[in-house]
């Protein structure tokens, strides 16, 4: 459906050029909904507007639908809900659907795509009287008038609170279970495992993990244990803990509490199982267990396959080779 | 032609009672001012008289008021995003120009019309010709000035610049010889400012050529290549400039 291939975007910012996307390979199958996520800055805005042709790449390949992007967007196939900003403050919210539909030689009936974004009794309301959320549906309606076969969303539910969050994606889920294929961009880890089938994670510029969600969300689930160690076995228990299938990293971090302890943290899956080997086995002491947010999932998981230890889950290609791997719903 | 957007941009434009105020209504006001409530406004000159010369003036003023507002506003709206969310639609960048060239037409002759009104009313006289060519100047030429807003927006990214670009009309209607007649040094260099020319070319088909002095009040006549040169100039000058910060736009996109 949509294929990415060595594809490189740089800005030039003064003097200096920066690389925000840095020769990405990406291959997403129909039906597929898949979740762009990294922190500010990982290029996922960059690398969506590339999809939609309203970036051209430095260098690279994209064909969507088997066609260049501009393409398939005047086909009516794909189409987006962008971030803030992009309406007319002074229209209402059923004026600015007529103006979006009026582009098209062919879409959903206004009404039809109003009611399945849920803005239906907002018609005549300007956009500029409508919270944050109601634009996003609105944006969302628009969106929906091409009856795409693509829908891309770049962080959707920024700045809405938790019931029209709900409520979104309870919309988007309907518009999956009619045979789209799905892309939204985000930077909650939650988000992105509850409604995604695939993960792509994305820093610097690269895609740094690329896997089933399962695969994805065990990786940087992961906890990490601080605990004390008597210094003449540590090396010992640090070299058995890195043997541990739930274990991804394990090493020394400081001198600990008494003059004959040090400290370790062990990062991994199975924090119960750590934790029981370090007290019982290994004589800990002071232990500490943190669940793992997902700035330690990103360590996680580049810092593991930047330095190829063992014990990773999650499938990270390197930017040279293209991902092949595509799961369908 | 995109009829359903063209009807809701005009919508958009007379949502906004105050700019459409400063549009239609001020030019009317300072015709008023200067052209029917003034002695000399029966004298004849060419194929018309004083008071139908002012009118086109007043209506070059209030039209070039317009196309810059609607240029500015234009330029302002797709930075804010709205070109992306256009951008996500089949409307090609021509057809886009070409809705905006349809609603500039279509604003620019509200003050032109208003202003010729008024001017049928109180005593502006002239053939038939000299009325219906310097309107059709003033609404093919004044969009031009479009251009000039649609620098302001690109360059400074605000409304409020927009808005400064729209004073700064009242600045070269001043110079260009739009409200009141100069003469001397001020008269050549007003030859050489952006409203000049509009303003000698739809007083054209009325004077044939001929200007009054500002300071003597006799009549001299000016050939016709003068403003059709500053015409061009200005237009030149303004398309490479907004043509340059379209592609910065693009570039930073």
């Amino acid at each position: 459906m949509i294929q990415l291939r060595q594809v490189t975007k740089t800005f030039r910012r003064l003097r200096d050029t920066v690389t925000a996307v840095d020769g990405i390979n990406l291959d997403i199958a129909p039906g597929e909904v898949l979740a762009l996520l990294g922190p500010n800055g990982a290029g996922k805005t960059t690398t969506i507007d590339m999809i939609l042709g309203l970036t051209e790449p430095n260098s690279g390949t994209i064909t969507v639908l088997g066609r260049p992007p501009r393409q398939a967007v005047l086909d009516g196939k794909v189409s987006a809900v962008l971030q803030t900003g992009g309406l007319l403050a002074d229209l209402t919210v059923a004026e600015t659907m007529r103006l979006i539909a009026s582009t098209f030689t062919d879409h959903v009936p206004v009404e039809d795509a109003m009611s399945r974004a849920g803005i239906t009794h907002l018609a005549r309301r300007r956009v500029s009287k409508c919270s944050g959320g109601e634009q996003q549906r609105l944006r969302f309606a628009l969106a929906l008038l091409p009856e795409p076969e693509l829908l891309i969303l770049d962080e959707p539910t920024a700045g809405m609170d938790v019931t029209t969050r709900r409520e979104f994606w309870a919309a988007m889920h309907e518009e999956a279970g009619r045979g789209k294929t799905i892309i939204f961009a985000t930077h909650y880890l939650e988000e992105a495992s509850e409604f995604a089938d695939r993960i792509v994670m994305m820093s610097g510029g690269r895609i740094v993990a690329d896997g089933p969600t399962d695969e994805i969300r065990s990786a940087a689930a992961g906890r990490t244990v601080l605990a004390d160690l008597p210094t003449d076995t540590a090396s010992v228990c640090l070299a058995q803990l890195r043997d541990h299938p739930a274990v991804t990293s394990a090493e020394q971090v400081n001198d600990g509490t008494g003059s004959d302890m040090v400290r370790v943290r062990v990062a991994g899956t199975d924090s119960d199982a750590v934790a029981r080997l370090l007290l019982t086995e290994m004589d800990a002491r002071d232990l500490e267990i943190s669940a793992g947010s997902l700035d330690d999932a990103f360590i996680n998981l580049t810092s593991t396959s930047g330095e190829g230890r063992a014990g990773e889950s999650a499938h990270t290609p390197s930017s040279t080779e293209p991902t092949t791997e595509g799961t369908s719903r | 032609m995109n009829a359903t957007y063209v009807g809701l941009e005009i919508k958009r434009i007379f949502r906004d009672p105050v700019s459409l105020f400063f549009t239609a209504g001020l030019p009317v006001f300072f015709y008023l001012i200067f052209g029917a409530s003034m002695s000399w406004g029966d004298q004849s000159v060419g194929n018309g008289n004083v008071a139908m010369m002012i009118m086109a003036s007043m209506a070059a003023y209030g039209a070039v008021s317009a196309a810059v507002g609607l240029g500015g506003m234009a330029a302002v709206e797709r930075m804010q995003g709205w070109g992306r969310q256009l951008g996500l639609t089949p409307l090609t960048d021509g057809r886009y120009v070409a809705v905006k060239v349809a609603v500039a037409v279509l604003i620019t002759m509200i003050p032109i019309v208003l202003v010729y009104v008024a001017g049928s009313l109180t005593g502006a006289s002239g053939t038939a010709a000299a009325w219906v060519l310097s309107a059709v100047i003033l609404v093919i030429g004044s969009a031009i000035f479009a251009l000039y807003g649609l620098i302001f927006g690109l360059a400074f990214r605000s409304e409020a610049a927009v808005s400064a670009a729209g004073g700064s009309v009242v600045i070269f209607g001043f110079l260009g010889n739009v409200f009141f007649p100069l003469s001397g040094t001020l008269l050549s260099i007003a030859k050489f400012t952006p409203l000049y020319g509009l303003n000698a070319l739809a007083r054209y088909p009325i004077s044939e050529g001929q200007l009054i002095d500002g300071t003597s009040g006799h009549l001299i006549h000016e050939p016709l290549w003068i403003p059709l040169a500053n015409v061009g100039g200005w237009l030149l000058i303004l398309a490479v400039i907004a043509t340059l910060l379209v592609r910065r736009s693009r570039g930073r996109q």
